[in-house]
Order: C-alpha cells, then sequence, then structure tokens
C-alpha cells in the first residue's frame, strides 16, 4: 500500500508529468485568448494540478532535493500559486460613481468578491471633492486628480488627493480613479404625498457618451420612468486643442414624460402629474475601481523568492555546472 | 511657431541619425555572412559596425528621448526602434565576451536585419507618453524585457547554426561543435528565465498600478505566460534528453518565435486594454 502510493507519487511528481502540465497550462492559457474561460473555474484546473506536481516532486525529486536553490524555486512557485489562490478567495472588485459634494455609498457599488472576503466597504466614509481631469490634443487623456475629505473623529475634514498611480487607500481596499466620469444634474423631487428627496442622476460618461447625454430614471416611488436628457448648448471641449474636464454652463434637463416634453433651466421646476420636480445645479461625477486585495505584497515577496532562487541556481550552474570545452579542444560539424 | 520648428528640425536630425545607423546595421549583416562563409573565426570588422551603428542610433533615441521627454516605448517605431538597439547592443556584448562563437554573428543578425527594415518602413510620428505608463515599474519591465529576448537572440543565431548543419549539412569548421554550442544555448537561455521571470513580476506590479489589477489573462499577459511555459518546459527537457544539441536549437527557436510575437506582434493586434501601447 505505501509501496503503491510512493510510486504514485514519484509519478505525480516526475518530469515528465511536469511538462505535461506545463504544456497543459500553455494551452488553457491559449485557449483563454480565444475562449470566454478567462474568468472559469477551468483555469484553476492545470495551475492546481501543476500545484500537485511541484509538492510531489519536492517530496520525491533527489535531484530537487539536493541542489537548495532548485529546492526553493520550485517551493516558492507553490506558495505563489497558494497564495494566488487565496489572493482570489479573498479578493474583492467594484465599481462605484460618487457625485461631487456627495459621501461614498456602499450600496451603490456593483461587487464581486471571493468566497472568503469579508465585505467591509460599509466602514468607508468619505466625501466626494472637485477633479480635475487633463486633455491633450486628440483627446488624449493625460492626469486625473480627485480630491476626496475623509471626516476625522474630532469632527474635522481629512483632504486627499488621489490620481492615476496614487489610489485611495482604506485597509485592505484601494479605490483608483477611472476613466470614467461624467455630469450628475441635481434634482429635487416632491411627490405626491410631499415627500421631498434630493438626489444626483449620474449621466453616462463624459465625453465617451458626448451626444448621448440621457437615460431613463424612475423618480422615487415612481412606477414610470421619465427619459432625462442633458442638454449642453455650448461644446465643453474642442478636440483639437487641450482641455480639462468642465461642468458646462447654462446647461438644461430635458424632460420625457409620456407625450409631454419639459425642458428646465437651473432653479426652474416642473409638474409631473401631482408631483413636482426641480433642477438644481449640475456637478460631476467621478468612478472608482475598489481593489479589496490582501495578499498582494506576499504574493510579489513569494514572486521575488522564486526568481532570487532561480538566479542562484544559474549562477551555481555557471559555476559549477558542466564545462564547456575550451577553444581547439572541439572540432566542428 | 518656434517651437514647431525646433520640433520639426529635431525630428529631421533623427532621421538623419537613424538613417546612417541602419545603413550601417544592414552592412554589418551582410558582412557577417559573407566573413563567415568565407571561413574565418572572428568578426572584427562586423562588430566595429555594429558598434558605429549602434553610436548613431543611440545619438537619434537619446535626442528623441530629450525632445518627448519619454523613453522609446509607447508606439511600434519606438518599440521597434528600442529593441533594435537593445539587441545589437546584446549581440556586440554577448559575441565579444565570448569571441569562439563570432561566425554565428551571421545567423543573428539577419533576424535582426529583419527588425532593423520593419523599423525603416514604420513611420516615425511624435508621441504622447500614457497616463498609465507614468510608473517606474514600467522601464524596469522594459529593461528585464530587452535582456531577456537579448539573451535569447543570440541562442537562437546558435540554434540555426546547429539546425543549419543537421538538416543542411553546412560544417562551419570555425565554429566549435554543435555540442558546445548547445551548452551555450542553455546558458543562455538559462540567463534569459531569470530576467524572463522578473520582467513577468515588474509587468505585474505595472499593471496592479496602472489598472489595478496584476494579472487578467489579457492577450499580452496570456501570451508572456505562454512564453515563460517554453523556457520552464525546456528547462524540464533537457537534462533527459538524448539529442540535446536538436532539442535546444529547437527551443531556442520556438523561444524566440513566441517572444517575438508576444514583444511585437500582440500589441498592435489586440483589442483589449493592455495593449502594451496604451
Amino acid at each position: 500500500m505505501i509501496e503503491t502510493f510512493r510510486r504514485v507519487l514519484r509519478r505525480l511528481g516526475s518530469v515528465e508529468t511536469t511538462s505535461v502540465l506545463i504544456v497543459l497550462c500553455a494551452v488553457i492559457a491559449l485557449l483563454g485568448i480565444f475562449l470566454p474561460i478567462r474568468t472559469s473555474n477551468w483555469m484553476v484546473l492545470p495551475f492546481a494540478l501543476l500545484m500537485a506536481n511541484l509538492l510531489a516532486a519536492l517530496a520525491t525529486n533527489a535531484r530537487l532535493k539536493s541542489q537548495s536553490m532548485l529546492f526553493a524555486f520550485h517551493a516558492a512557485l507553490v506558495a505563489v500559486i497558494v497564495l494566488v489562490g487565496l489572493d482570489r478567495l479573498h479578493a474583492m472588485h467594484g465599481r462605484v460613481e460618487v457625485a461631487e459634494g456627495s459621501m461614498f455609498d456602499a450600496s451603490a457599488v456593483a461587487a464581486e468578491h471571493g468566497l472568503l472576503h469579508d465585505l467591509r466597504l460599509g466602514e468607508v466614509r468619505f466625501l466626494q471633492g472637485p477633479f480635475e481631469i487633463t486633455y491633450a490634443p486628440g483627446m488624449k487623456r493625460r492626469e486625473t486628480e480627485s480630491v476626496i475629505r475623509i471626516p476625522e473623529q474630532n469632527g474635522g475634514w481629512r483632504e486627499v488627493r488621489v490620481g492615476d498611480h496614487t489610489p485611495l487607500i482604506f485597509g485592505d481596499y484601494r479605490f483608483y480613479t477611472t476613466h470614467n466620469k461624467g455630469f450628475a444634474p441635481i434634482v429635487t423631487y416632491v411627490s405626491a404625498s410631499g415627500d421631498s428627496r434630493t438626489g444626483a442622476i449620474h449621466m453616462p460618461s463624459y465625453p465617451m457618451n458626448e451626444n448621448k447625454q440621457g437615460l431613463a430614471w424612475t423618480p422615487p416611488g415612481a412606477t414610470k420612468p421619465l427619459k432625462v436628457w442633458l442638454h449642453i448648448p455650448e461644446p465643453v471641449f474642442d478636440e483639437a486643442k487641450a482641455w480639462k474636464f468642465v461642468k458646462p454652463t447654462n446647461t438644461r434637463l430635458v424632460l420625457i414624460d409620456g407625450d409631454e416634453r419639459h425642458e428646465l433651466s437651473v432653479g426652474e421646476v416642473v409638474s409631473l402629474g401631482s408631483a413636482q420636480l426641480r433642477y438644481d445645479g449640475l456637478r460631476s461625477w467621478m468612478g472608482y475601481t475598489i481593489v479589496g486585495q490582501s495578499m498582494i505584497h506576499w504574493i510579489a515577496a513569494a514572486s521575488l523568492m522564486a526568481c532570487l532562487a532561480l538566479l542562484g541556481h544559474v549562477l551555481s550552474v555557471l559555476i559549477y555546472g558542466s564545462r564547456i570545452p575550451a577553444a581547439g579542444a572541439e572540432h566542428g560539424g | 511657431m518656434v517651437g514647431d520648428i525646433v520640433a520639426r528640425d529635431g525630428a529631421a536630425f533623427e532621421a538623419q541619425m537613424l538613417g546612417v545607423a541602419i545603413v550601417i546595421y544592414l552592412a554589418a549583416t551582410a558582412l557577417s555572412v559573407v566573413v563567415t562563409a568565407s571561413g574565418r573565426a572572428r568578426q572584427h570588422v562586423t562588430l566595429g559596425l555594429v558598434a558605429i551603428a549602434l553610436t548613431f542610433h543611440t545619438i537619434a533615441i537619446a535626442y528623441r528621448w530629450t525632445r518627448l521627454g519619454h523613453g522609446p516605448y509607447v508606439d511600434m517605431f519606438e518599440i521597434l526602434s528600442s529593441n533594435v538597439w537593445s539587441l545589437h547592443l546584446a549581440a556586440l556584448v554577448v559575441f565579444l565576451s565570448l569571441p569562439r562563437l563570432q561566425p554565428a554573428l551571421a545567423a543573428t543578425l539577419p533576424p535582426l536585419a529583419v527588425l532593423t527594415i520593419w523599423m525603416w518602413l514604420t513611420p516615425a510620428k511624435d508621441t504622447l507618453h500614457p497616463v498609465t505608463y507614468a510608473t517606474i515599474w514600467l522601464p524596469i519591465h522594459v529593461t528585464l524585457g530587452k535582456f531577456f529576448l537579448g539573451l535569447v537572440t543570440p541562442a537562437t543565431g546558435l540554434g540555426i547554426i546547429v539546425i543549419g548543419r543537421r538538416a543542411l549539412g553546412i560544417t562551419l569548421p570555425s565554429l566549435p561543435d554543435s555540442e558546445t554550442l548547445e551548452t551555450y544555448i542553455y546558458r543562455l537561455l538559462l540567463i534569459a528565465a531569470v530576467f524572463q521571470s522578473l520582467m513577468l513580476i515588474a509587468g505585474a506590479a505595472w499593471a496592479q498600478n496602472a489598472w489595478s489589477r496584476y494579472w487578467a489573462w489579457d492577450p499580452l499577459e496570456s501570451w508572456a505566460f505562454v512564453t515563460w511555459t517554453g523556457s520552464l518546459l525546456f528547462l524540464h527537457m533537457r537534462p533527459r534528453s538524448t539529442a540535446r544539441p536538436m532539442l535546444s536549437a529547437a527551443f531556442s527557436l520556438l523561444i524566440f518565435g513566441l517572444a517575438f510575437y508576444t514583444f511585437f506582434g500582440v500589441p498592435f493586434i489586440s483589442t483589449s486594454p493592455h495593449k502594451g501601447a496604451i
């Protein structure tokens, strides 16, 4: 029984098995380019098998055991695979849009997370301040700088500036600014029962959807959506010139309620049946990618260990490995 | 207006320097073939020409870098230019360090001539440094990649010699035997594998910085991974091989081919966000 187990372990950890699994990993990676399997569990299978192969090789392969650097390289690869697996289980990825002057709302986050992730976005509190995005001629996006205000225990606010390579960090969560941003008309809606609510309607991303600044919006408590358009009378930018992302002036909010069309300037009110809606003004919104990763430093450390061990092995091969015959000791052909 | 004139004159100066470099690179390539075919064991003049071409090319790159304010890694022309430069420099260093292998320049420089002509035919437009490129990890990633490809290229030249001897019956007595060449191929690919691994890590750090994820299996990452598996497969198959010269030669060509496609093909075919040029 034990002998059978050892034989199986030796076979599992053999170089031939390793070679087959390396090819399998390559094939799966190539298939992932052409088929929608990149995020599927199929990607896990060859790497799980490779890890089993690595563990069996570490236990049974005499060459690995006798060469410490080679052993360390393979052990570090196991660590990398395990840590990446744990990272996937603990990771969180989300997207959110926050309007200027509004607090971050965790319930607005579209999030995906691993089985072991303890979602704690509710603890994150910050206020979106103004942001600046510059464009070079030809509509080439340059730097993004977003001002964030974080409430402090003494009642004050701490201001931080985040941008392209500087995320907003809350514990294991990192908020990255994105190319996704736009305009947000602020409206106050007074329902038929007299309830008044003020909020922001996030228009589609700008300037990506420059000519499609509209959407269907259902007022609070209503059952029927309205079509809402933001009319921008003057172009915000000239594509041929450098420009900064700025809010347009003299905008009008166009509401289409069935057959009725209403056009509101800032401060104007319209009656929608027995309800009322007021256009209070225009703000902008910034889109963030939220990443929850607690393992990346460990993965980086294990990867670096693997490389250093491989380097050590290479040096030992170059210094102590098979000697190359000196010039004249061999003949061509 | 003055800025436009300076930029136009600067571009013209770069083009002149680059034109001289291209002519000398191609002359060196032709000479390397002639010298090896004549049976000579050393390629001093060839290497001298490569060094002169590199000098002109360095001036062109340095001038462009100063003028545009960023390194040569944004568009196809810049990527080709920097690789033509780094691969010729690698060939110069390797073959000066290993003079007995100099006849193999005749197999190493022709693939670089293809890149050189490709660069020549590619329009040299002024480029803007993308925001996602403003990280220290990018130059680290790019430099490690150049070391990797710079080591694989002479290994490929040796591999072509080994296969040529076996398949075409070419003897090339001025070079060591194929077993000895194989040892060099192995060592070059082994060192290259270290730089390749470090390149992947630096690339992951850049991706984390730029796109908030270290690995997403986009086409460029997938092809880079496949190239890495080529190196791993070679290192695992070689110890047990009974036909090492052909195995190592074949893998040198395979790894070079995969790396070539990853470096110069995928970034300009893929439509994914990580295009290597965005």
